[in-house]
């Protein structure tokens, strides 16, 4: 038996809600990041998957490229405003980030 | 589905059962005599130093990030390679101008010191 | 017009960037890269204004091009729009970081690169494009809110708009995935078309609309996605929060329109029970009155304006939302409406950043008491800036809110409805506004405070005055750019 799309479509579902649970629930800013990008790559299983049903232009797996590098390139950008919070507060918990309440 | 794992779903069966056979009798059959000296960690046979856990120097994190920004963008280089024939001469010029791009960036990055170790 | 006039307003900012970028590396001297960079801007939109104004049929592009990047006059405009903002913004950052001690290249170049993205973003025709122009104007934007390295609600600002900010893109992309797993296809058109062919499966496609729908209100800011809007703004450097209000709310309004208008303008999509045009009249609705009530409980007119934009984000749905039902009176306001907001809210920003200086922003209400009657030029420039903004006759606010709020009475039904909530809520909004006013030239500061020195910069003074002289001009002659409005829109929707 081949695995048809909605299977595919399930473990990325599944995939992008732990990732989005992570992202919520936990308050490190590091494993936040990798939150996200469990849900990037949630998306990609979508993108290649459906590109395999819908091959005429490999739309799919054109993209799943972009957000790849993207992504590496989103995780550099976080990680240095990561870096300057942490010289300022010597923490990574974004409940730390919390003086611009009133 | 289940007839064309099955090889796999056998494989993985077997493997289990030997891992644990295997640590299950040499528990129960090998000699134990503990003495202080074998209850330390193994370290390539030299004693251990220092805590669990380092902190590395920020420095590495510079060179990390140049290393990933860069490293992905082979990414982009692969599929080019491979199609490089049925690409022409647009292909080769924009991926040119792709390379350039990075290229100054490189420069950038070099010229403001993010490659030097020692500042 | 040959088709490549389209993209070179793209090349050109590229080209620029990267030579700046040089420029900032090999140096020696201090080199004047806040004036190039604003060069290269308003060289890049004065391509497009003119291809706007003179010729705006360009040959067709070659579908290489066209399948991911669109090269009409939506684009044009908003090349316009968003290389106007950005050129204002980095004038204010060419007299704002020299005060302030923060004088470094860097920031040239993220706005410059950022104003790239945001222009991919406008024009994007596929929905990688879309996300590649999303994420190059959100990473630079990121960037340029930390700019401030010794300040921790800088490095505040920042984490917060980064994380939320990427959860969102995340979103947006899901959703995105999730319309081409319904519909096979990445570009805008190949979706229309398959929503049209009916082989489109119609409940991905709606629920990943819905997701890409989320992703966007976040960017432009509209409640409940707006919490990160004041901390980002407050903790950014004046002239960058000047970007983001102006330069990636347009951008991301333009992309919001067109893919709204070219992929989901079937009647399934825009229908009043599982379409977006009830989705977005809620954002609209919600996003008015939190935002002007939210606007009036502040002390910090910078965090002021933050909530002031959520809720010109809200005055946009509205028109966005009556596209649905008359699209090109609806499109072409939200163009003309993006407009004079840029302008107005330049010279708003341009205002705070000439009140302050030498290291000392002055962005409280109390800092500005009794400012204008000492420096009439910083008092004259907020209130022409916040009038606007308010819709005061005869500014450039006044013919956006008109033209936006027009296109919801003549879409009729529940949009009338709306449009009498914006009429309202923008009511509330002239409190806080005039406050500003009244705190500039009618009192005096309390004893004991500090009193705000503006700075002096010829960056700032230029700013000030293009902006001051767009925002009458659109007030007073609305029809050139109007004009130019309606006829994107008309190319959009194909009438």
């Amino acid at each position: 038996m081949i695995l048809g799309l909605g299977e595919y479509l399930s473990l990325a579902t599944i995939l992008f809600g732990i990732g989005a649970i992570g992202f919520l629930v936990r308050r490190n800013v590091l494993i936040q990041l990798m939150s996200i990008e469990l849900m990037l790559n949630a998306v990609n299983v979508v993108l290649v998957a459906v590109n395999r049903f819908h091959p005429d232009n490999h739309a799919g797996q054109l993209f799943a490229f972009f957000v790849i590098a993207v992504a590496a390139a989103e995780v550099a950008t976080g990680l240095a405003i990561v870096i300057a919070l942490f010289r300022l507060k010597k923490s990574v918990d974004t409940d730390q980030a919390a003086s611009l309440k009133h | 589905m289940f007839e064309t794992y099955l090889p796999v779903f056998l494989m993985l069966g077997v493997a289990t059962l030997v891992a644990t056979l295997m640590f299950t009798l040499t528990s129960l059959l090998g000699p134990k005599k503990p003495t202080p000296e074998k209850m330390i960690p193994y370290e390539a046979g030299s004693n251990t130093t220092g805590a669990r856990h380092l902190r590395l120097s920020v420095k590495f994190y510079l060179t990390a990030i140049l290393f990933v920004v860069f490293d992905i963008e082979a990414v982009f280089l692969y599929p080019w390679a491979s199609l490089f024939r049925e690409l022409g001469w647009f292909g080769f010029l924009e991926m040119l101008l792709f390379l350039t791009i990075l290229g100054v960036t490189l420069v950038y990055a070099w010229k403001k010191g993010a490659l030097e170790w020692e500042k | 017009m040959s088709w490549w006039i389209g993209v070179a307003p793209l090349l050109l900012l590229l080209g620029g960037g990267l030579l700046i970028m040089l420029a900032d590396a090999f140096a020696k001297e201090r080199a004047e890269l806040a004036t190039t960079t604003t060069v290269t801007l308003a060289l890049s939109g004065a391509i497009s204004f003119y291809v706007l104004l003179v010729d705006p049929v360009l040959a067709p592009a070659p579908e290489l091009v066209t399948r991911y990047l669109a090269t009409d006059k939506l684009g044009a405009f908003f090349d316009v729009v968003i290389c106007l903002g950005a050129a204002l913004s980095t004038l204010l950052a060419g007299g704002y970081l020299r005060e302030h001690g923060l004088e470094r290249g860097e920031f040239y170049v993220l706005a410059l690169f950022s104003a790239f993205g945001a222009m991919v973003l406008a024009r994007a025709a596929d929905m990688a494009t879309l996300f590649i122009g999303l994420e190059t104007m959100s990473l630079g934007v990121y960037a340029m809110i930390a700019f401030r390295r010794r300040s921790a609600r800088a490095a505040e600002g920042a984490i917060k708009y980064f994380l939320l900010g990427s959860f969102a893109a995340a979103i947006l992309l899901f959703g995105s995935a999730l319309v081409y797993a319904g519909t096979g296809a990445t570009s805008f058109v190949g979706i229309a078309a398959a929503m049209a062919g009916g082989e489109a499966s119609t409940k991905l496609v709606l629920l990943g609309l819905l997701l890409v729908v989320v992703g966007l209100a976040f960017k432009v800011s509209a409640v409940p996605f707006h919490m990160w809007t004041p901390d980002a703004y407050e903790g950014a450097p004046t002239p960058a929060t000047t970007f983001m209000s102006v330069a990636v709310k347009s951008a991301a309004f333009a992309v919001f329109v067109r893919l709204l208008m070219t992929s989901f303008g079937d009647p399934l999509s825009t229908s009043a029970a599982a379409g977006w045009p009830p989705v977005l009249a809620g954002l609209a609705a919600v996003t008015m009155v939190f935002g002007n009530l939210a606007a009036l409980g502040q002390s910090s007119v910078k965090r002021m304006l933050a909530y002031s934009s959520i809720a010109h984000a809200g005055y946009v749905l509205v028109g966005l939302g009556a596209a649905a039902r008359v699209p090109e009176l609806g499109v072409s306001s939200v163009l003309f409406y993006l407009a004079a907001y840029t302008v107005s809210n330049a010279l708003a920003f341009g205002a705070l950043v000439y009140a302050g200086s030498k290291g000392k922003e002055a962005v409280s209400y109390a800092d500005l008491a009794g400012l204008g009657r000492r420096h009439p030029g910083v008092g004259l420039a907020m209130a022409v800036g916040v009038l606007s903004l308010m819709g005061f006759p005869p500014t450039a606010g006044f013919f956006g809110k008109y033209y936006v709020f027009n296109a919801a009475v003549q879409a009729g039904g529940g949009w009338v409805w709306l449009a009498v909530l914006g009429v309202l809520s923008s009511a509330v909004g002239a409190y806080y506004y005039l406050r500003v006013v009244v705190l500039m030239f009618m009192r005096e500061p309390a004893q004991g405070a500090p009193i705000a020195v503006p700075m002096k910069s010829g960056y700032v003074l230029v700013a000030l005055v293009a902006s001051a002289v767009f925002v009458m001009n659109l007030g007073l002659l609305p029809s050139t750019v109007l004009e130019m409005a309606v006829a994107a829109a008309q190319e959009l929707v194909g009438a």
